[in-house]
């Protein structure tokens, strides 16, 4: 019986020895794009743009997204400021490596649903400090993945990873995420310029656990070099609440929440 | 009187609505100040722009009244842009009311767009939420997952709102070779069910491609003139005729582009011709299209249109040209976290070498708050905007939006 234990115990700690070894940068990201989120989410999104001097500025989103499989579609419906307030943007993105988003927007305005070029991506969303593509899933396959370390923040073990874009016209030069091991979520990200200097971090401040999953509903974007900060708060949040597929389509963008 | 009673009468609705009632619209002054006229104000113009919506359960609501105070002629003028009901269904709504139908793939052409009259009494420059009329309209839209069938029926013909004959913006008549008399006994299309108009669209959105396919049995909003020879004058009897059209539009994402295209065969369109003999008017058909492409070029927006309008079996006593060519340009890009934002977009018309350049600068001084200033400016002598050489005009507008 003594020798099974001493067996099955070496079993384990080679097992887990192993299984650490072999993690790299790339399983790492592939596990948090791959982490469950559940089948379909709505919430209420309120962004908070605070300049240098602590002046602030409220833009308010109802947004909904939900997971077709192969696609991803969200559609957002803008509800302060007032001059905006009606627009709704769409964008429906793929898990096919390389495949653009498809991308709408309906300006009340204009009273039309217009397809929009996918090239704005590193445009800044609304005045804040997170562009179209900071808000999207990126695909692990877009990056080239290091694993740096393994370090402590707050209390939880981190792996530390290095992601450098393979497309060369890409607005950041690196990124270095802090993802929390087991629960495989981003702690903090920062975001590299061109001359590879720190441009912006990114600050989980809070995340709660709806149905069985865990969903990020604080975190805050600072750009060190213009002291700028958005903070995104998550609200009122939803999960597997059997959206129809009918919420992501050229009627809803017209007719509004 | 009758402006206070209706202004009462929308007040008392809203009040009586108030609990669940949503408010939003936006206060505008807007000067306009004609450079080639020693600075002659064209535009004072106070606006409050007020939007109503109610909604409960599947029936909604919409009024948009707007109250537009001419300092320049004293003048308040209340109008309801749209006042219109939507019914929701499972798989259909119905809206019915005064409302704008906006249909197409263009920006600033209509060439398939032509269910909503427009109010042209200062030309294009308002903006397109402004130039468009709600037309009574009854509209039933049929989904079937990402497309859609859509129905509309007018039951009385709005014609084009053209400038006054003494207003800056009249277009320039032909020479005549004697004095003009004008009749306008034909000039109305008669309220009655067989002179509806009526248009049928189908359109798609996916990830391919989007685009509509459209038909429609319309009335044509610029009258045909007929001209009769009497004695010692021309008399000018302006008429409105059938325009049955067919068009389609589409959008595409090319490689971080979008490339977009509009075409529509209107059939048997009138057209002014120098021959008297068949009273100045002659029936063609008439083919309009567009081809468009916007692209994110280093952070600025840029859009470009070729629009082209080909008069079918053409013959050379028509006024119009056989083909007229225009170019449409459109850059824009925001500055300092989408509170500034420069824009430069022009008309150029290739036929007669004319063009409307119209930059702008607009800065939000707060959320909601806007300050433009920017600038209308016509070149050439003749065609759509050399005609209206001597009408380059600089603005401010300040407006508050809630």
């Amino acid at each position: 019986m003594k020798k099974f234990t001493i067996i099955l115990m070496a079993a384990i700690i080679m097992t887990a020895t192993l299984s650490a070894q072999e993690i790299t940068g790339l399983k790492i990201i592939e596990n948090v794009y791959d982490r469950p989120t559940g089948q379909d989410q709505e919430g209420d999104l309120t962004m908070s743009l605070i300049n240098s001097r602590g002046d602030e500025r409220v833009r308010e989103i109802k947004q909904y997204l939900k997971d077709f499989g192969d696609m991803e579609k969200k559609i957002m419906f803008f509800v302060s400021p007032a001059d905006v307030r009606n627009t709704s943007f769409m964008s429906w993105s793929y898990d096919e490596a390389g495949k653009d988003d498809d991308q709408w927007i309906y300006l009340p305005a204009l009273k039309k649903v217009k397809r929009i070029s996918s090239d704005s991506k590193s445009d800044y969303f609304m005045g804040s400090d997170f562009t179209y593509d900071d808000l999207g899933d990126r695909h692990p396959s877009s990056d080239t993945h290091k694993l740096l370390r393994e370090e402590e923040i707050d209390g939880e073990n981190c792996y530390v990873v290095e992601s450098i874009p393979k497309e060369e016209e890409y607005m950041y030069s690196k990124t270095i995420t802090w993802i929390v091991k087991d629960k495989w979520i981003g702690k903090k990200k920062e975001f590299y310029d061109e001359d590879d200097d720190l441009l912006k971090t990114l600050t989980l401040k809070k995340s709660e656990k709806i149905k069985d999953y865990i969903v990020i509903t604080i975190s805050e974007m600072h750009n060190v070099q213009k002291d700028h900060t958005t903070k995104m708060e998550l609200a009122n949040v939803k999960v597997d609440t059997g959206i129809s597929d009918n919420k992501f389509t050229e009627r809803m963008m017209k007719r509004g929440m | 009187m009758r402006r206070i009673i209706i202004t009462i009468i929308i007040l008392a609705f809203a009040f009586m609505l108030n609990a669940q009632i949503i408010h939003h619209g936006f206060v505008r002054t807007y000067l306009g100040s004609l450079t080639d006229r020693d600075g002659e104000y064209s535009v004072m113009q106070n606006t409050f722009d007020w939007r109503l919506d109610y909604g409960k359960g599947d029936v909604a609501l919409y009024v948009n009244p707007v109250f537009d105070y001419n300092a320049l002629n004293k003048n308040l003028d209340i109008s309801l842009r749209q006042a219109y009901m939507d019914i929701y269904f499972d798989n259909f709504d119905l809206r019915i009311g005064k409302q704008q139908i906006i249909w197409g793939k263009a920006d600033g052409v209509f060439i398939t767009d032509i269910i909503s009259p427009r109010d042209l009494s200062e030309f294009i420059l308002p903006d397109f939420e402004e130039i468009r009329i709600g037309t009574n309209a009854v509209k039933f839209d049929y989904y079937l997952g990402n497309s859609t069938l859509e129905a509309v029926w007018i039951p009385t013909f709005q014609p084009t709102i053209t400038p006054d004959e003494n207003s800056i913006w009249a277009p320039k008549m032909p020479d005549f070779p004697m004095p003009v008399n004008y009749d306008y006994s034909n000039a109305e299309v008669e309220n009655k069910l067989s002179e509806s108009e009526i248009a049928l669209k189908y359109s798609y959105l996916g990830s391919a491609i989007d685009f509509e396919l459209m038909t429609a049995y319309m009335w044509d909003d610029n009258p045909a003139m007929r001209i009769y020879l009497q004695p010692d004058t021309l008399l000018i009897k302006p008429e409105y005729h059938r325009l049955p059209l067919v068009g389609a539009s589409f959008s595409k994402a090319v490689g971080g582009a979008v490339v977009r295209g509009e075409g529509a065969y209107y059939f048997e369109k009138r057209f002014a011709v120098e021959n008297l003999s068949v009273n100045g008017v002659k029936e063609k058909d008439y083919v309009h299209y567009l081809v468009g492409y916007d692209h994110n070029w280093f952070g600025m927006n840029v859009s470009f249109q070729f629009i082209q309008e080909y008069i079918i079996n053409y013959e050379d006593d028509i006024r119009n040209d056989e083909f007229s060519n225009t170019i449409t340009f459109l850059i824009t890009e925001d500055f300092l976290r989408e509170t500034l934002r420069l824009e430069f977009f022009t008309y150029y018309g290739i036929n007669n070498e004319d063009a409307l350049l119209r930059p702008k600068i607009a800065y939000d001084l707060a959320d909601g708050f806007e300050v433009q200033l920017g600038a209308n400016i016509f070149v050439g002598d003749e065609g759509n905007f050399g005609q209206y050489d001597e009408n380059d005009m600089l603005y401010l507008k300040v407006r508050y939006d809630f």
